[in-house]
């Protein structure tokens, strides 16, 4: 059993893992367009609006992080059992989940955009070039993170799952939480800049995503470089939060305490979640008066 | 050639737990990553499964520490892994949403409202006037925020429940193989349960008020004959025969 010292330091410095794991899986899906966000992106096309966006929805983000975690973790226990060091086994484990998701990027993009031919949307070859190297090194460090925080919780806090199989979960997780959180700053906010802040997002405008870029036409260079200002960040805050309170309560406080200590978690979030909504009512107000009639002056 | 009954019947409850906790969790799908839902900006088998797995990495724990300890493995413990699991699994949940919450008001700048009722049935705020034009609402209300935190706990324990059982049968907590085993066959049920209620959803839900929480029972006994086959599978291959 380690110290309670050491157990935080090393319960911090995987909720560090975390929260780079989570904002670089969420900049990933930028570049690349993945997820729901790219329901516009592959719409867009069929509305009318040829575009310069790279189209990769390869699957759900859960399940396709959940593969290239596994992968690298998979490679990783093999290298490792042959005795070989841990970064360097992790580092090319996470190489080998990486080029994995670069492979399918390519032709989960071609094939994409080659089926609306009918649309009149290009197939551009130097999109396919400029933005699978990103994707690629974004999806690395992702990678690299989660298998990391994997290997910790399995060899010093002594996770029973082997391996692949926490980074298999992790990676599902990390998914999940990088499309839940961060894809809504890409999806409802930079595909739809050539609307009014705030006003939402008309379900008529669908398809009608922004295609010049502050110079020149947009492209997801242009999507990683906004977003990398907060969707990726809070979703790195997100994944980062999830692993250091959940293994933090189980490190401090044993048996029904660490339950306990859950919940209290959980209750601080619902008065947090309120303390916001409250908030936003204040700030932004109602779009209708209170007869429900015409937008207020 | 008897398989164990009562093993049969927790691993069932297990997935019914885990296609009930999915019609509580607030998703959106799509629409709601454009902000044209309320909800979470995910699909609802994602989202049930990305919480219900970390609740099961939790009660992995917990249940590696106090099945290994002298002692052996009690009621109480059983329903400390089952907490743990659970908790783990609202931790996962009420994070996301928190954080998603962020981004819808601070980033999309629009205020959480529901558009399936006039006022949020916990705080009573109105919320009709707060949906904005061509929309379905936006964002996480106090009442979806709730409701997404009861789908967690009911997700992670029934994840909890399926794996503690597995564990039980295979009678070798130590035993990476037996623990593997158990995890995988875990998160293939959560699986199977979260898809069957993601149809019965059909794409968006926004908790416990929403009209559609009134499909529930089909969905009970849809999950109900998917998990006791799943069970019946399961439970001969950990080694649940006499």
């Amino acid at each position: 059993m380690i110290d309670p010292i050491t157990g935080l330091g090393i319960v911090a410095l995987m909720g560090a893992l975390a929260t780079i794991a989570g904002a670089a899986e969420d900049l990933e899906s930028d570049v690349g367009s993945q997820s729901n966000p790219n329901s516009q992106v592959q719409l867009a096309a069929q509305m009318d609006f040829p575009h310069r966006i790279f189209n990769k929805a390869i699957s759900g983000e859960p399940p396709a992080y959940g593969l290239w975690c596994a992968t690298g973790a998979t490679v990783a226990s093999v290298l490792l059992a042959q005795n070989m060091s841990v970064i360097f086994a992790i580092a090319i484990g996470s190489l080998a989940g990486a080029i994995l998701l670069g492979l399918f990027s390519v032709t989960a993009h071609m094939g994409r955009t080659a089926s609306q031919k009918r649309f009149k949307q290009p197939v551009y070859m130097d999109m396919v070039i400029g933005h699978v190297p990103p994707i690629i090194a974004h999806g690395f460090i992702a990678v690299f993170c989660i298998v990391s925080f994997s290997y910790i919780m399995n060899t010093i806090l002594l996770h029973p799952f082997p391996l692949p199989l926490l980074a298999l979960l992790w990676g599902i997780t990390a998914g999940a939480i990088g499309s839940s959180t961060g894809d809504v700053h890409y999806g409802a906010e930079r595909e739809f800049q050539n609307q009014p802040f705030g006003s939402g997002l008309n379900a008529a405008q669908s398809g009608n995503i922004v295609r010049k870029a502050e110079s020149g036409l947009r492209n997801g260079m242009d999507n990683v470089w906004a977003c990398a200002k907060f969707g990726g960040p809070v979703t790195g805050l997100a994944l980062g939060g999830t692993v250091f309170f959940d293994n933090w309560r189980s490190t401090v406080f044993s048996g029904m305490n660490a339950v306990i200590a859950g919940l209290i978690i959980v209750l601080i979030l619902i008065l947090a979640n309120r303390l916001v909504e409250v908030k936003a009512r204040k700030a932004y107000g109602p779009y209708k008066d209170e007869e429900g009639g015409a937008e207020p002056a | 050639m008897i398989i164990d009954p009562i093993s049969i019947a927790l691993i069932t409850l297990g997935g019914v737990l885990i296609g009930l906790g999915v019609h509580f969790i607030p998703v959106g799908g799509a629409p709601a990553a454009m902000a044209q839902a309320t909800g979470v900006g995910t699909g609802t088998v994602q989202l049930a499964a990305g919480a219900g797995l970390t609740g099961l990495i939790s009660a992995g724990f917990m249940y590696n520490f106090l099945a290994t300890a002298p002692g052996g493995f009690g009621t109480s413990d059983f329903i400390l892994v089952l907490a743990s699991g659970a908790v783990g699994s609202m931790i996962m949940i009420t994070v996301t949403m928190f954080i998603g919450q962020l981004v819808y008001v601070y980033c999309v700048g629009v205020p959480p409202v529901s558009a399936k009722v006039d006022k949020d049935p916990i705080t009573g705020d109105r919320q009709d006037i707060y949906v904005s034009q061509g929309t379905e609402g936006h964002g996480v209300p106090t009442v979806s925020f709730v409701s997404g935190t009861i789908g967690g706990l009911f997700g992670g324990l029934g994840g909890s429940l399926i794996y503690v059982q597995l564990m039980q049968i295979g009678n070798a907590p130590a035993d990476p193989a037996i623990v593997a085993l158990a995890a995988i066959f875990a998160t293939g049920v959560f699986y199977v349960n979260s898809v069957l209620a993601s149809y019965n959803i059909g794409g968006t839900i926004e908790g416990f008020h929403d009209p559609k929480f009134k499909r529930v029972p089909k969905a009970i006994l849809s999950c109900l004959i998917a998990s006791l086959l799943c069970a019946i599978i399961a439970v001969p291959i950990m080694g649940g025969v006499s």
